[in-house]
């Protein structure tokens, strides 16, 4: 009797674990996703007032702030030649006192409203963005107004504009990858006005008042600009309000504003900038092009993705965690009115930096030679829809980006649109697109000490060295025997 | 199946229109959403919080574990922990846990702190099952590896010296805690030191994860657009059959000072330039007090108007050249911190003295409705800031859980703070912004 309750005893232990085991199956793989759920947009309405700005609104409701983003098409490339930075000076004026108030009035105000206040320029646009209390609308357009319609500009805020500019910049200058990614730009855009966008801090004791009144003057106005709200309105009301407060901005005729068309850089290039004591170094690697069509542009996303758009593509996974060259790797591209760019970008240890070098112009050319396997392209494109969403889901992201999307004339395709023209691209047209983009000469910058690199990259036929500021001092060649000589 | 539901709290969303500038009435705008939660029969808390805004789904997992745990001679435990979560569990390799998300499209992020460690990631909805999958599996069974646990020491040891060399006032800063804290668990450095961790082993670690990465010490938050009842199915279902662990019975104690002013000084080789840290011992995080400090740190030192930036950062009268700080809490006590880098120790001196000169301001003269109103809408503003993502949702959730182990009083927590009258702000500066409750540390170059 007893052995039969042992025998049972032993049947339920093994049933139960057996039972247990089939429950806990389901943790030996990750599940499956769900069928993916439709990504529905509030569509970007616009109208434009009377004296010619163009109003843009988009419904966020469920959300306790309103945006207020003004494109102003006033960026780098507008710059005088002779003082590079114009564009950035008279950005950073904006909010520095008004005819009425002065800057620490300012400060109050915008802290009064819940709100957070803040200008950036780039190569093609100056975009002001304030964010507040949806109830304070009122009071933020009627700041705004003031400071684009009675801006003073006093000596002492100009002083200290140039100041604290040119204190972030001597910051920013520490960087190694600061100092690289903006030798780059450097050299893709050389003689190109976008050039200008890539300013130090040398050019700041050239800002002044002419040049900030002439560049306000020519450029801060309704027809050269483009306001977006975002938030829990409507059309009508956005358009009534904004008229209250902006519709005596005055428009004037405005000066030819060429576009010239950026061309990929005419050779390889590379070049070594000197930092003294650098424990680490820096590559940048990039080549520029004309705007893309819509096509080419989702294809080069897909592209990117696949080299190097997060730790799971392919530099990353070869230089970090394959052969544990870098910290990291990772690719990027940008489109901008009148061109584009195509970055790599790594971390890596002295020791390391020739054969990263290697290993990034390899996965390079491997795009260019075989098509990417359909498994790698679905991939690339999940991500792309997947991360989209969580790109804009913040209300700042989100106002930013239909800003950045009216900025550079994107339509539709850069927002309700987007998931289909990703789903379009195939393996062909990314394969076409690496052959286009891809073969092109790339310049490629290395920030670190010179000391520690300049016999490490002798390995490369020749390089041109800089100083930290991106003075050149010489040029390194090899000779027939392989031996480097320097020539200044 | 989920051993206790809570009915369903929605947070109402009010707009009593719109106020003037300045005006001494604040809109009670309070966040709105839905919240539930519950408790799993091995004592997971669960909260959900749905959004249907945009296809996403946020999931946070927060270990209530920092370093105020740890004990003497092991130090730097839970941080080195956090990074180890990701050196993979039965199911799932080493560090794909990171690869799955970020093939999802989705981003994650881990922190430690002095009294939680938090795991959170946000996906496309349809990936919640995947989350909580590997969320649930490294609860479950990590993989404590000693090559794994190495690596994670020696990141973690480079870590230290990195830090080390980029901030010059770390050390400085260290010692300042040791005096405003006085005891080791809320004293010592997150990092730990470079001795404890060279000298921690993997059955530290082991024990340490076996002690507090247990159920009934987590609470797991997701946010975004899912649907409910298929949300708590999962999480039964991935996280139900995970063993309780032992009560991770609380063994700090109960914080005993006396209220005198610490006045020293710190000798330096690393900074160029002289400094000064200030504190004081305030209420707990807990109390009502809390309210009232979290507004008066708004007119101190926050944005670029509050009092302190103005004084002692004036374009005119520069006497400060950094200032920071703010409201510091460790589980069940809370600092208040000031930090200053200054041109001269003389200049440290005209600091400390223009703070307490303001201090003595606010206890003598009401401020202003205007500035009250104003320090008000900032702290809404930041308050508020914590909804503007389903992850900043998640994570906001797990903390006020940790902090208040009570949703009730939540739908009505921003309104204690807008509610702060001057008189509290009196009777609060007057409790605890004194001389006699301050600690300072002078910081001298070589």
């Amino acid at each position: 009797m007893k052995k039969i309750w042992v025998s049972l005893g032993i049947c339920a232990v093994l049933s139960g674990t057996a039972l247990f085991s089939q429950q806990e199956k389901f943790r030996k793989s990750a599940p499956p996703p769900e069928p993916l759920q439709e990504l529905k947009l509030p569509p970007i309405e616009s109208a434009p007032l009377s004296n010619k700005l163009n109003i843009s609104f988009v419904l966020r409701d469920n959300v306790p702030f309103m945006s207020l983003e003004i494109v102003i098409f006033a960026g780098e490339a507008l710059s005088p030649d002779k003082i590079p930075g114009t564009a950035t000076f008279v950005a950073s004026m904006l909010g520095r006192g008004t005819q009425s108030r002065t800057a620490a009035d300012i400060e109050e105000i915008e802290e009064s409203i819940g709100g957070t206040f803040s200008v950036s320029t780039n190569q093609d646009y100056v975009l002001v963005s304030f964010h507040f209390f949806p109830e304070y609308l009122d009071q933020a357009l009627d700041l705004i107004s003031q400071m684009l319609l009675q801006p003073n500009f006093t000596k002492s805020e100009i002083d200290y504009v140039k100041f604290a500019t040119t204190y972030d910049l001597l910051g920013r200058e520490r960087n190694l990858e600061f100092v690289a990614n903006r030798h780059l730009f450097r050299l893709l855009f050389k003689n190109h006005p976008y050039e200008k966008f890539a300013f130090s801090s040398d050019v700041i004791k050239n800002w002044n008042l002419n040049a900030l009144l002439d560049f306000f003057d020519r450029y801060y106005r309704p027809n050269n600009a483009h306001l977006i709200i975002t938030g829990n309105l409507n059309l009508n009301t956005v358009t009534r309000k904004v008229s209250h407060y902006l519709n005596t901005w005055q428009p004037r005729e405005l000066p030819p504003m060429p576009l010239q068309t950026v061309k990929p850089p005419d050779k390889d290039r590379l070049c070594l900038i000197d930092v003294p004591q650098a424990k680490d170094c820096v590559i940048y690697f990039g080549t520029a092009f004309p705007s893309p069509g819509t096509q080419d542009r989702f294809a080069l996303m897909v592209l990117n993705q696949v080299l190097g758009g997060t730790p799971t593509s392919r530099l990353f996974m070869n230089l970090r965690e394959s052969k544990a060259f870098a910290y990291n790797a990772l690719s990027e591209i940008d489109f901008f009115n009148a061109g584009g760019t195509f970055c790599v970008q790594a971390r890596v240890t002295p020791e390391f930096i020739a054969p990263s070098i290697r290993e990034i112009q390899k996965e390079i050319k491997a795009l260019t030679t075989s098509p990417i396997s359909s498994q790698e392209i679905e991939q690339a494109k999940s991500y792309l829809i997947y991360h989209f969403p969580v790109e804009i889901e913040r209300l700042d992201a989100f106002s930013e980006k239909v800003a950045d999307i009216k900025a550079r004339s994107g339509g539709d395709e850069c927002w309700n649109k987007y998931y289909e023209q990703v789903m379009l691209v195939n393996g062909e047209r990314v394969f076409g697109a690496a052959q286009k983009y891809l073969l092109q000469p790339f310049i490629v910058v290395v920030t670190g000490d010179k000391s520690v690199l300049s016999e490490r990259l002798s390995e490369f036929d020749s390089f041109d060295v800089f100083d930290s500021k991106g003075q050149f001092q010489y040029l390194v060649n090899k000779d027939k025997k392989g031996a480097a000589h320097e020539a200044r | 199946m989920p051993k206790e539901g809570r009915p369903l709290l929605s947070f109402g969303l009010f707009f009593l229109g719109s106020l003037a500038l300045g005006c001494s009435v604040l809109a009670q705008q309070r966040p709105s959403f839905p919240l539930t939660h519950f408790k799993l029969r091995n004592g997971l808390q669960v909260i959900l919080s749905e959004d249907f805004s945009l296809p996403l789904v946020s999931v946070a997992v927060a270990y209530d574990v920092g370093s105020v745990h740890e004990v003497s001679g092991k130090t730097g435990l839970a941080y080195l922990m956090e990074n180890l979560m990701f050196s993979g569990s039965a199911n799932v390799s080493p560090r794909q846990h990171i690869n799955y998300i970020n093939r999802a499209g989705g981003q994650f992020n881990a922190a430690a702190s002095e009294d939680m460690t938090l795991f959170y990631q946000t996906v496309p909805s349809n990936q919640l099952a995947l989350v909580l999958w590997l969320e649930s599996d490294r609860m479950k069974s990590l993989e404590l590896s000693e090559a794994e646990f190495e690596k994670a020491r020696n990141d973690h040891l480079d870590d230290l010296r990195q830090r080390k060399m980029a901030d010059p006032y770390l050390e400085s800063s260290l010692s300042f805690d040791q005096l405003l804290y006085s005891d080791f668990a809320y004293s010592h450095p997150l990092l730990g030191t470079e001795d404890d961790v060279r000298n921690l082993t993997l059955d530290d670690v082991k024990s340490f994860y076996s002690t507090y990465y247990v159920p009934n010490n987590t609470v797991l938050c997701i946010t975004g657009n899912f649907d409910k009842l298929k949300a708590t199915e999962l999480v039964a279902r991935y996280f139900e059959t995970i063993p309780a662990g032992k009560d991770v019975s609380p063994s700090l104690e109960p914080w005993v000072y006396t209220k005198k002013q610490v006045l020293k000084s710190f000798e330096n080789v690393l900074a160029s330039a002289p400094a000064f840290h200030l504190g004081f011992r305030i209420g707990s995080p807990s109390s009502n007090d809390f309210y009232v400090l979290s507004i008066i740190d708004y007119i101190l030192l926050r944005g670029q108007s509050s009092r302190l930036t103005r004084r002692l950062m004036n374009r005119n009268n520069k006497i400060a050249y950094q200032l920071s700080g703010g409201i510091e809490k460790k589980k069940d006590r809370a600092v208040y911190k000031i930090f200053g880098v200054v041109n001269t120790p003389m200049m440290a001196d005209q600091c400390l003295e223009a703070i307490f000169s303001e201090l003595d301001r606010l206890k003598t003269a009401f401020l202003s409705e205007d500035e009250l109103a104003r320090c008000k809408n900032m702290f809404k503003q930041d308050y508020l800031g914590h909804f503007s993502s389903s992850m900043e949702k998640a994570i906001f959730l797990c903390e006020s859980y940790l902090t208040i182990r009570n949703f009730d009083d939540l739908p009505l927590e921003l309104d204690r703070y807008l509610n702060v009258t001057k008189n509290d702000i009196v009777g609060i500066i007057n409790r605890y912004f004194t001389a006699d409750n301050s600690i300072i540390l002078n910081i001298k170059t070589k």
